[in-house]
């Protein structure tokens, strides 16, 4: 099967500046595909190669096996869903969402027929009247998915398309959006700093670090098995113990993640000891730092478990499976 | 604060006082239009009399300026839409090298003294052996004209989000296309009212004309060399009424267009 999308080492640099340098990934039809990354790691970029607003400065990028290098935007099978929302001021609801069509030339009736019914798929049946400005946050996010679904794309880009909702709306659009996707079947490229985010609803996460893909996965072996230092504290703020610190609690001599929620404070039977620096309360539970030697080390205690005080001197353990060995520190 | 909102008296006295001070002036070139007396501009007018609206339709020696200056506004009118439109979508979009120093060198002429651009044009053409016509006025016109609609332009380019272009684009909309069905709709009273006070500008310009207008002369110039020979003068003042006239109403829906365009224009976001 061919790739929905396909980078073949591109690069996009901006003078001295590498926002993409050498990328290499495979998005496979139907996927929902998550960049992580923090601001300025290239995952906008990145989308914005795909969508055609970007020229690769090396390499190849394709899109459903066709080389897309001369195809502009506008020529492209593919939509997106831009960060500020990107709606016509002038233009109410539904001749934003009818847009696509009305420039593919469909006439009036059929654009708006069409149009209703993805107000009616984003449940925003009846706000066809309305202009963009007197819509919420979260109102004007589903219009600008119903925008960019009325091409039938068959690749969906988003770029950080939940940043601008508060929490408890961030989490209902998260489900709604997985949903979608697996309801319409369609490729999803997710462009988002939020960890969270981007393990609860993707298939595959690429993290991106300066440029490059530090690592490419499913959710839990982004988690569980970071390749990289950068992997393992940007996703889940992981432990990294040094080399030495893993070859003498037995593991081989490199460095070593070692998730916060994996360690228990015990008295008897402790892999290290070491004094209680920081407390986080954090609602589901409280993240303790201790600064053992050798390094801090972050342990996770679920809610209701003793938690110490401040400045105590504390044991430390852990299963010898906890800890996994990355490929570079 | 104050719990009545009624300003303290000196400054409502204060502001009254200004603006008669500001528009007294105008309202007596108004009464004087009406004047029985058509040499001195004596206060109070002896008597009142419209004849002098029938005296200047019929005076030939009015007509060419007036069509001139009509001509003139309305084409550097057109030239600073263009231009300025521009000028200001190129600065909206792009960031490159020297772009503060080239936004500076467009809005530049209007903070010049007319009396340098009209110097340094009437220079320009003759060092260049360009003959004075009605395309030398234009120029000179154009340079501040440009400059009313590249501010218009600008702040409008500056509310919008960057990204509406690339929505379009990115739904398939051609160049044209955005620019028909999004980029115009958005732009469209901020340019109206730049054009309009580019228009008005230009209708009343003196300065940089006599610079650059060689043997003709626009309605204004026509007005000057009129008010030192005392013959007819209340023509003079019915010109003024139909100048004020022409200038005024443009500034007027141009003041509305750009109010009520700040409400909506940016709305979207």
């Amino acid at each position: 099967m061919t790739a929905a999308v396909e980078f073949l080492n591109v690069s996009r640099h901006f003078g001295s500046v590498r926002a993409v340098d050498g990328v290499d990934l495979s998005i496979a039809e139907g996927t929902f595909f998550a960049m992580l990354g923090p601001s300025g790691s290239g995952k906008t970029t990145c989308l914005r190669l795909i969508s055609g607003f970007e020229q690769p400065t090396g390499g190849m990028i394709r899109i459903f096996g066709q080389d897309c290098s001369d195809v502009p935007p506008n020529r492209r099978n593919v939509n997106t869903v831009f960060q500020d929302y990107a709606l016509f001021p002038h233009m109410n609801v539904r001749d934003n969402v009818a847009y696509g069509l009305m420039v593919k030339g469909v006439d009036k009736r059929t654009r708006h027929d069409r149009a209703e019914e993805l107000l009616a798929l984003v449940k925003l049946e009846g706000y066809g009247d309305r202009k963009p400005a007197a819509l919420s946050g979260g109102q004007r996010q589903r219009v600008a998915l119903a925008r960019a679904l009325i091409n039938e794309p068959r690749v969906l880009l988003l770029d950080e398309p939940l940043g601008a909702l508060d929490l408890k709306l961030r989490e209902a659009m998260q489900d709604e959006l997985k949903a979608l996707q697996q309801r319409l079947g369609i490729t999803f490229v997710f462009v988002t700093h939020d960890q969270g985010e981007a393990l609860s609803m993707a298939d595959q996460v690429a993290v991106f670090s300066e440029g490059r893909i530090a690592q490419i996965g499913t959710p839990s072996e982004i988690y569980e098995k970071p390749r990289t230092r950068f992997v393992a504290d940007f996703v889940g703020s992981s432990n990294v113990l040094s080399a030495e610190m893993a070859a003498s609690f037995g593991a081989p001599a490199r460095p070593v993640s070692l998730r916060p929620e994996s360690v228990r404070i015990v008295d008897e039977g402790a892999r290290i000891r070491g004094q209680v620096v920081a407390l986080r309360y954090l609602g589901a539970g409280t993240r303790v730092v201790v600064a053992a030697p050798g390094g801090e080390i972050s342990v996770f205690l679920p809610k209701g478990s003793p938690v110490p005080e401040q400045g105590r001197e504390v044991g430390l353990a852990w299963d010898d499976l906890a800890m996994h060995v990355m490929e570079q520190g | 604060m104050r719990s009545d909102n009624r300003p303290p008296l000196i400054l409502t006295v204060g502001a009254i006082a200004g603006l008669l001070f500001l528009h007294l002036p105008i309202l007596l070139i108004f009464l004087y239009a009406f004047t029985t007396d058509e040499r001195t501009y004596q206060f109070p007018p002896p008597g009142l009399t419209t004849q002098w609206f029938a005296v200047a339709w019929n005076r030939a020696d009015i007509w060419p300026p007036l069509y001139l200056s009509l001509k003139v506004a309305a084409l550097s009118t057109v030239m600073a839409l263009i231009l300025g439109t521009l000028c200001a979508a190129a600065m909206a979009r792009t960031r490159f090298f020297g772009r503060d120093q080239i936004s500076l060198l467009i809005i530049l002429p209007i903070a010049l003294p007319g009396i340098i651009t009209g110097m340094s044009l009437r220079s320009a053409f003759s060092i260049m052996d360009i003959p004075f016509s009605t395309w030398t006025i234009l120029m000179g016109h154009a340079t501040f004209c440009i400059v009313i609609v590249f501010n218009n332009a600008v702040a409008r380019f500056r509310r919008l989000s960057g990204s509406i272009v690339e929505a379009s684009m990115d739904l398939g909309a051609n160049g044209f296309q955005t620019f028909r069905h999004v980029i115009l709709p958005n732009l469209g009273s901020a340019l109206l009212a730049g054009g309009m006070l580019a228009f008005a500008l230009s209708f009343d310009e003196v300065i940089v004309t006599t610079f650059t207008a060689g043997q003709q002369s626009t309605l204004p110039i026509w007005m000057l060399n009129e008010l030192v020979r005392p013959r007819q003068r209340p023509v003079t003042n019915v010109v003024a009424i139909v100048v004020f006239v022409t200038t005024f109403v443009p500034i007027l829906i141009a003041y509305y267009l750009t109010r009520g365009g700040s409400e909506t224009a940016g709305g979207g976001k």
